[in-house]
């Protein structure tokens, strides 16, 4: 059985945030919600100043403390390493929120259905013809999945629930690569097998030095990056979004 | 003859000060459900609470610091009783049956409190009991605090409230049947006694040991969070449970006075019992401001980046008042009590005053606990965060207060607040 992981080639990624979008509209997360997150830096003092982006998704860690605080075991890990939440069994207590280190997680403080991008009722836009359906109401996210059959796929589910990065389970059943990786322009994302040694993760991690983020919390994340470094606390945000919910 | 006739402790009848409370805390809790259905029909976005990240939030806010800030009340009253009661502490005796009082209403509160931050209330019940994971220290809380301690605390109040039930159910009037009741066929005759004195003492000792585990639990909840900067340690336990004495000593004074005020009761809630909640609360103080040296010291000498972090904003930063107001409520009590200790004197009202005080700062404390370490507490470098409760969770939050007035105004109208001597109507056999 496949086991997932992502590798993030630093040297790559120039900070474009076509993942982040591509997130979005595969998952119909609502307004505010980024599962996938790129940080872009800077460091030093002008004019020797240095920039960097981060790609952060959830790292689907393996020692998860997200898994462990949840007190109905709507977060779990399964057998292809995801870290998925159940939202259909999800009360929405949040500690696995604030258990995160990597702060991946979005409730969804306001129905989702209210809390769009667009209002798709809006009468102007009658008769706005989308070849694929509505950007909102992406069909195969209903689709149980895993062994268990669980509700696990896609965003903007119902208020009240906590949802975060599947590295899009519902495209690996279909064997497509997560929306992020299948987007970025310039093959920053390199998704697949970590267990399987000849898969392109496992390539790139037997040929460039490597690190996780925040190793030293035990997490064991299956995300690695090549080609960078890791943020220090000289890293300034340049730019960073400005994520909100309002009423 | 005529005094004998009437109920003890003004059961049964509804005086005008009984009416200003009942009144106040229905207001109370009127606003409160009006904030909470607003909550439930649009979500937790009427809260102040945001999402940790790129949101700059706090995922858990006031909800969660009462919640911990009424179990904690609860525990010492029931620790207390118990204590009282092992140790047959004559003079704080007349405080063991509102302290017991104090006990369940304060976790009725915490479990409303709870109720209050989930986001599906209505699954929550149902997914605890299918899917309940003991492994998480959330699951200590619900299950062990909120329905192990209920359960054992109802069985205290109720196994300790049947001599007096079966007093009063020999009584005519409205509540007999209340009283009959409670009293289920007691009749307090000295095997029975006997029999209801051996159970409660081997309940006091069961129990103690479970109410420790289960503040601990509490603070587990943080304390075991190792991504958390300023929540990992091992004084977290201590902490909350020396914490949780302050709040409740505190609280039980201002019952005791409430009490003393409104029933008139100089003789049995006297003085030498106040000097007694006191002497407590001095002693609980000069713990924990042992406690908040010891952490201050090891934040600002062998903290890392990100628990110095969150250490300034608490020192110096934009929850730096709420720090030194707690600071400052945590030590001037404690240099008022001693000032009083040491001239021999006991002065109601800077009692009073000083359990107002220690209240105040136990619900900051938690407040710094809760809510720094995720607004400034990120391991990644996100923007600083920042959290500010909304008026809804002020306006719940205080409705669950006024519901703790409410539930223990009906209380001292049904049932005698405070133990009934022996000889009250005969009642010795
Ligand atoms: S990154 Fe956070 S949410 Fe994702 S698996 Fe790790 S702890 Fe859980
Ligand atoms: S918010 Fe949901 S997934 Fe997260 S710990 Fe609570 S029940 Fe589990």
């Amino acid at each position: 059985m496949a086991r997932y992981g992502m590798v993030i080639d630093l040297s790559r990624c120039h900070g474009c945030r076509a993942c982040m979008v591509a997130c979005k509209v595969e998952n119909n997360t609502p307004k505010g919600s980024f599962w996938n997150y790129v940080f872009r830096f800077e460091e030093g003092v002008f004019p020797e100043t240095r920039v960097s982006f981060l790609p952060r998704p959830c790292m689907h860690c393996d020692n998860a403390p997200c898994v462990k605080v949840c007190p109905v075991g709507s977060r779990h890990k399964t057998l292809e390493g995801l870290t998925l939440t159940d939202w259909d069994r999800c009360i929405g207590c949040r500690y696995c929120e604030v258990a995160c280190p990597y702060g991946v997680n979005c409730f969804n403080w306001k129905d989702p259905k209210k809390n769009r991008y667009l209002d798709w009722s809006d009468p102007s836009l009658e008769g706005v013809e989308l070849s694929h359906g509505m950007p909102y109401a992406n069909p195969d996210l209903d689709l149980p999945q895993g062994s268990q059959g669980r509700h696990t796929a896609g965003g903007g589910r119902m208020k009240g629930v906590v949802e975060k990065c599947t590295f899009c389970v519902h495209r690996l059943e279909k064997g497509l690569l997560p929306a992020c990786a299948a987007n970025c322009p310039v093959g920053a994302l390199v998704f697949g097998d970590l267990d399987d040694p000849e898969s392109p993760p496992s390539q790139l991690l037997r040929e460039k030095p490597h690190f996780r983020l925040l190793e030293g919390e035990g997490t064991e994340p299956r995300v690695y990056y090549v080609g960078g470094a890791p943020p220090t606390t000289a890293s300034r945000q340049i730019e960073a979004v400005k994520a909100r919910v309002e009423r | 003859m005529n005094e004998k006739k009437r109920l003890p402790f003004g059961m049964g009848r509804l005086g005008t000060k009984w009416w200003v409370l009942v009144g106040v805390s229905l207001t109370l809790v009127t606003r409160g459900i009006i904030a909470y259905s607003q909550q439930a029909s649009e979500g937790e976005v009427v809260t102040g609470m945001r999402d940790i990240g790129p949101m700059g939030g706090a995922a858990w806010g006031l909800y969660i610091v009462f919640v911990v800030y009424f179990v904690g009340i609860s525990f010492t009253g029931i620790c207390l009783a118990s204590l009282i009661r092992l140790l047959n502490l004559k003079v704080l005796r007349p405080i063991v049956r509102p302290a017991e009082v104090m006990t369940v209403i304060a976790l009725i509160l915490g479990a409303l409190a709870i109720l209050a931050d989930v986001g599906q209330p209505g699954r929550a019940f149902l997914m605890l009991l299918k899917y309940a994971r003991p492994q998480s220290p959330f699951f200590g809380t619900f299950a062990m605090v909120i329905s192990g301690y209920l359960f054992g605390s109802l069985v205290y109040l109720y196994l300790h409230g049947r001599p007096d039930a079966a007093v009063l159910a020999k009584r005519p009037g409205l509540l007999q049947r209340f009283h009959r009741w409670w009293a289920a066929g007691y009749g307090d005759t000295p095997p029975e006694r006997a029999r209801r004195v051996r159970s409660s003492f081997w309940l006091s000792v069961a129990l103690l040991p479970l109410l420790i585990t289960a503040t601990s639990t509490l603070g587990f909840v943080f304390g075991l969070q190792g991504g958390r900067p300023g929540w990992f340690g091992s004084l977290q336990a201590p902490g909350f449970v020396v914490m949780a004495g302050l709040s409740g000593v505190g609280v039980l004074i201002l019952i005791a006075a409430g009490l003393r005020q409104a029933l008139g009761e100089k003789e049995r809630l006297n003085l030498e019992l106040f000097r007694w909640l006191a002497d407590f609360l001095l002693v609980l103080l000069a713990g924990y401001l042992y406690f908040l040296v010891v952490e201050w010291l090891t934040n600002s000498y062998a903290a890392g980046p990100s628990e110095s972090l969150v250490s300034q904003a608490i020192l110096a930063g934009e929850n730096a008042w709420i720090f030194w107001g707690s600071v400052a409520f945590l030590t001037l009590p404690a240099f008022l009590l001693l000032l009083q200790r040491l001239r021999g004197r006991v002065s109601l009202p800077l009692i009073v005053a000083c359990g107002v005080m220690v209240n105040l700062a136990a619900i900051a404390k938690r407040f710094l606990i809760v809510v720094p370490s995720q607004t400034h507490g990120m391991l990644l470098p996100y923007s600083t965060g920042s959290y500010t409760p909304s008026l809804v969770e002020w306006e719940i939050v205080i409705g669950l207060v006024g519901l703790g007035g409410l539930l223990f105004a009906l209380f001292v109208k049904g049932f005698p607040i405070l133990e009934l001597d022996r000889d009250y109507l005969g009642g010795t056999k």
